[in-house]
């Protein structure tokens, strides 16, 4: 696995979302993505996505350009994005909203041993098998995110502000499972976050993003040590 | 004894016509539904596949009736060859009419739905004829059900039958299968459809094959039941079939469903008690009196706004 980034620029109508944004993810990592809003990060993981494709630059996969690709490619070589707000089926059953995680797959065993690694991650799930998903709490709505994407058997996950709008006991226990994820699946994690500090702590190196631009990169221990960074997004 | 005879067998009369319109207009709003349900869009050319459908069965039966065929292979092919062009002509205006203008805003493509309409009637009149013409009575009396001939009309019972059938496939179809699942979630999420893989055009497709699938089906059964078309079929019973979708909630299932037979069943009693002169009159103000009062429908959740 790795995703090359190589002078993106991106437009939201006329508006240049990123101004020629490069980076890159090898295999294993968990790389954080932090900066302010509107910097430009979100629009990053929909440009990875396919669904703002970048206007100039080039995105390559395991060194296959995909920034042609539709989203449904895209997603079936293994490129899966958590986006922000969770985005729940809400007339769909917990199940539901799992068996559409796995709608491009047909191995039928291997969805159900996922199925299984999920229900042991999330127990929660397993009790709330049946429930719809509009009437999970916030948190459980999250895991319910997380687990739908795992059920597409990612090798790239794509997280957008998983900790958004949560109490910090459920944000802990969030990243603990990003952590345990990354760790038993080898899936490589590209965590995007506005909770920098709890964000630099699981991973292994960081880029900064200001104004469609990266401006900073480097390991998640300098980062965090580092006095620009405290400033301005670890609230130091 | 013989007036409460005839005060029952009224009554039934009425309601198996009513059944029978009902279904029709459910057969058509599921179309109208399920492409409002997926691009937030009401295909005013809907209408137009039925009476497309009705056009090309006319021409495979005319010809399969010279050949002598048997009356139930007639139907059989009829229906099929209906069914598929219909669904070619769904395809066809979704890519051509909507898919161009998925981007723009509504009142445009809702424009191109309406000139999309007047074209295929326009086309019908220019290919075929501007006149009625005779639809061969295809659908068979079965022995059993001549039987119950002095209450029920036959025909309209294997009309009523045959449509509830084919709504009960079309809901295990969007509930159980992965086409009517990505369906049903580009309705509520199209952006997390993409993101988790769907192809949401191939889906779209789908959606408006199927929708003119229903339509077709609904245009033979209910042409050979009438014994005649023209261009102009599809335009009235494509309004009352919206009506009916509305009424039961647009973007509903079986909101679609119910406010067809309502209205069908509302259309026949008020010709048969009051006056046939009122039909239209009713089933439009069944409309505006929805619209004010229950713009969600009879079952519908409330309405949001699409983007």
């Amino acid at each position: 696995m790795n995703l090359q980034i190589k002078d993106i620029h991106s437009y939201y109508g006329n508006i240049e979302a990123l101004k020629g944004v490069s980076l890159e993810l090898t295999a294993g990592e968990i790389v954080t993505l932090i900066g302010g809003n509107g910097a430009g990060k979100t629009t990053i993981l929909m440009s990875i996505s396919g669904l703002v494709p970048p206007k100039r630059g080039e995105i390559h996969f395991d060194g296959n350009p995909i920034h042609a690709l539709s989203p449904d490619k895209i997603v079936s070589l293994g490129i899966v994005q958590v986006p922000e707000g969770r985005r729940i089926f809400p007339d769909f059953s917990v199940q539901e909203n799992l068996d559409l995680g796995a709608y491009l797959r047909n191995d039928k065993p291997q969805i159900k041993t996922d199925l299984d690694y999920i229900f042991e991650l999330f127990p929660i799930l397993k009790e709330r098998r049946y429930q719809s998903g509009g009437t999970l709490s916030g948190g459980e709505q999250q895991m319910l995110a997380i687990s739908r994407g795992l059920m597409a058997n990612p090798k790239l996950l794509l997280l957008d502000e998983p900790s958004l709008g949560l109490a910090p006991l459920i944000i802990q226990q969030i990243f603990q499972i990003i952590k345990k994820i990354n760790q038993e699946q080898k899936t490589t994690i590209f965590l995007v976050e506005q909770n920098a500090n709890l964000a630099l702590q699981i991973a292994n190196r960081g880029y900064v993003m200001e104004n469609g631009l990266i401006t900073m990169e480097d390991k998640a221990t300098n980062l965090l040590g580092n006095e620009a960074v405290k400033s301005a997004y670890l609230g130091i | 004894m013989t007036g409460t005879y005839d005060i029952l067998s009224y009554f039934l009369e009425l309601f198996s016509s009513g059944l029978t319109r009902g279904s029709i207009y459910a057969l058509l709003a599921l179309g109208y539904t399920l492409v409002y349900g997926v691009i937030g869009l009401i295909n005013f050319a809907h209408g137009e596949v039925y009476m497309v459908g009705a056009f090309i069965g006319l021409i495979v039966a005319g010809i399969m009736s010279i050949m002598d065929y048997n009356i139930l292979a007639i139907l059989f092919v009829t229906l099929t060859f209906a069914m598929i062009y219909a669904a070619a002509y769904g395809f066809t205006i979704e890519k051509v009419a909507y898919k161009p203008l998925r981007q723009a805003p509504r009142l445009a493509a809702l424009i191109s739905a309406i000139g999309m309409s007047i074209f295929l009637r326009e086309y019908v009149i220019l290919a075929q004829t501007p006149d009625f013409v005779s639809f061969p009575a295809l659908i068979p009396k079965p022995a059993f059900l001549l039987a119950i001939k002095n209450y029920l009309e036959p025909t309209e019972v294997l009309i009523i039958l045959s449509s509830l059938t084919i709504m009960v496939l079309l809901l295990i179809l969007i509930k159980r299968t992965k086409v009517g699942k990505a369906m049903r979630s580009i309705s509520q999420d199209r952006e997390m459809a993409l993101l988790l893989g769907i192809n949401v055009n191939k889906t779209i497709s789908m959606t408006f094959m199927l929708g003119s699938v229903l339509a077709a089906f609904a245009a033979i059964l209910i042409a050979a039941h009438i014994g005649q078309i023209n261009y102009n079929i599809g335009f009235i019973v494509g309004i009352k079939s919206f009506t009916a979708a509305v009424l039961g909630g647009i973007g509903s299932i079986r909101g679609a469903l119910l406010g067809g037979l309502v209205l069908g069943l509302t259309e026949s009693f008020a010709t048969g008690y009051f006056s046939s002169d009122y039909e239209d009159v009713f089933a439009f103000s069944i409309l505006i009196l929805i619209l004010i009062f229950k713009p969600s429908g009879l079952i519908g959740t409330v309405a949001t706004e699409k983007v």
